[in-house]
């Protein structure tokens, strides 16, 4: 990251021009790695173990799933901070602790590490594919003028924050999913998508102006679970 | 340590500094810096002013080239923390050049170095423990296989000296030098912390950082001013012609205020010779101001309220 974190930055300026861009799913890196409980063994955790477990357990790793924790931060109760390397959402709470939310992050991290803000609340949001996702993927071109919120195949899930800048949007929004299993995984583009309990949870609990901090991460060498 | 001549302002305090109206002509002013200690002391040696003499202070949100600028202009008269050596070149210019500044002569001891969280405490026991890529590995948080290192907030000086010393000690080669705003680094040292994860980062004294973790200082070899050969910031290639192998010189911070002054209000400049807050104190102002999110004013009512005594005491002849 020698000299770039500035260049990132800028990039990410740039991109504030780009319009939504909540990538669907792509490809995950086999980089997490997970305990079986059942066998005794680490194991990758890449897309396809996510969606066995996911199918056994009918939930994520323990690690994933929404939970308080003790967390001494000088930010004030209220601040989001984002880990995308450990691939975990922080929500301030009075008192030394947090909310810790599961995230999926995308497959290369989001390039950028900064503070922005929540910008605007969404129930139901639509969603809009880019335009290269529409160019080659014929579900998406359907929906090249916007996929209406509440549809059970909309990959932006029941509700989605957008960040903010000052008051202009950035292309990253923290959203829901259809993919449950993806979460603790590198999957989508620059969003950071937790569950649908989970951001209907965090949806509740956060106000407009939030402070958000992104910090410095990639994909993730995960181990804990 | 932050505290660069291009310290931000706060957009909000530039926006109630322009939307400030009139009021009523204050009989001096304070610069305060951007950061939780500098606010705090700012505020102390306003209502101590205002108690010991019955004067009116006004405090002004300022970065400290600024704060300079407007000791020698006329426009701010105290400037509470003047870091060292992070502001020699500026303390040159004002203070042993133009005469226009005076610097108290108590400080507080600070000090400016990399640091470790307990994760990282047992690997990373010294600045040598960076050069090894097979240790800095596990510093890794972007999975290129080379770990990353905060080395300073993108506006201030003390950055680019870090990157010298990263480039002088050598472990440039196999870490990444990360420079972020600072809200983001000790975010990022709280999440490590809370998942015990190893990070090692720049880090300065006093902070509240050290109350909020067991933090973890690098051991280095000793300041020596021979090995430290710093090229002036105003060469563009100032990075590449610098060179630095040892710990950064034992810092303090003191009270500067405008010479013309002192001669106005000579009894304040008594006061301010007397000010004597030690480390402890100054780590408590920032803890309190950073993590318990007191209000910087009402913070320093308490404070002197508490300390009345003493506070008096400053203001006797």
């Amino acid at each position: 990251m020698r000299g770039t974190t500035m260049g990132k930055m800028r990039r990410f300026g740039l991109m504030l021009v780009a319009g939504s861009l909540c990538l669907g799913p792509l490809v995950a890196l086999a980089e997490t790695q997970i305990y079986d409980a059942r066998t005794g063994k680490w194991v990758d955790y890449d897309k396809k173990k996510a969606r066995q477990l996911y199918a056994r357990n009918k939930q994520l790793p323990e690690a994933f799933r929404r939970q308080i924790v003790p967390f001494r931060t000088a930010e004030a109760p209220g601040t989001i901070i984002i880990d995308g390397n450990q691939h975990f959402l922080y929500l301030v709470q009075p008192g030394g602790q947090a909310i810790r939310y599961g995230i999926g992050v995308g497959r290369e991290g989001f390039g950028w590490a900064g503070i922005v803000r929540v910008g605007r609340k969404a129930e139901n949001p639509s969603w809009t594919p880019p335009a290269e996702m529409v160019a080659r993927d014929p579900n998406a071109a359907k929906w090249a003028a916007g996929m209406p919120g509440g549809r059970p195949d909309n990959p932006l899930g029941p509700r989605a924050l957008y960040l903010y800048v000052g008051d202009s949007d950035t292309i990253y929004r923290i959203h829901g999913t259809i993919e449950p299993w993806t979460i603790g995984l590198d999957v989508s583009s620059g969003c950071i998508r937790l569950n649908n309990e989970d951001v209907i949870d965090l949806y509740s609990r956060v106000d407009v102006g939030a402070k958000v901090i992104v910090l410095m991460q990639g994909a993730a060498l995960y181990k804990g679970v | 340590m932050k505290r660069s001549a291009w310290n931000y302002l706060p957009l909000a305090a530039v926006a109630t500094l322009l939307a400030a109206p009139p009021t009523q002509a204050a009989d001096l002013a304070i610069s305060a810096p951007n950061w939780p200690s500098g606010q705090a002391t700012a505020n102390i040696l306003k209502v101590g002013i205002e108690k010991d003499f019955g004067l009116q202070v006004e405090v002004k949100p300022m970065g400290t080239m600024n704060s300079f600028v407007g000791l020698e202009a006329g426009s701010v008269d105290i400037q509470p923390e003047i870091w060292r050596p992070n502001f020699d070149e500026l303390v040159k210019k004002y203070v042993d050049g133009k005469g226009a500044v005076t610097l108290a002569g108590k400080h507080v001891s600070a000090w400016q170095g990399l640091c470790a969280t307990p994760a990282a405490a047992a690997t990373f026991k010294s600045v040598a423990d960076l050069g090894d890529p097979e240790k800095t590995k596990v510093l890794d948080t972007d999975g290129d296989g080379r770990g990353e290192i905060w080395i300073g907030a993108p506006t201030w000086l003390s950055t680019g000296i870090e990157r010298v010393r990263a480039k002088s000690y050598g472990y440039d080669k196999n870490l990444n030098l990360v420079e972020v705003e600072e809200d983001v680094a000790m975010a990022a040292v709280d999440a490590a912390v809370a998942t015990d994860q190893p990070m090692v980062f720049y880090c300065y004294a006093p902070h509240h950082v050290f109350q909020l973790h067991e933090i973890e200082r690098l051991e280095e070899p000793a300041h020596d001013p021979a090995k430290w050969q710093l090229v002036s910031a105003q060469d563009p290639l100032w990075i590449t012609k610098s060179s630095a192998t040892t710990a950064w010189d034992a810092g303090h911070f003191q009270i500067g205020y405008a010479t013309a002054f002192a001669k106005k209000r000579p009894e304040v400049a008594q006061f301010l010779e007397k000010v004597d807050f030690t480390p402890e104190e100054v780590t408590q102002m920032s803890y309190a101001l950073g993590v318990e999110r007191q209000e910087p004013l009402d913070y320093a009512r308490k404070w002197v309220e508490q300390n009345a005594a003493r506070v008096e005491g400053w203001g006797k002849p």
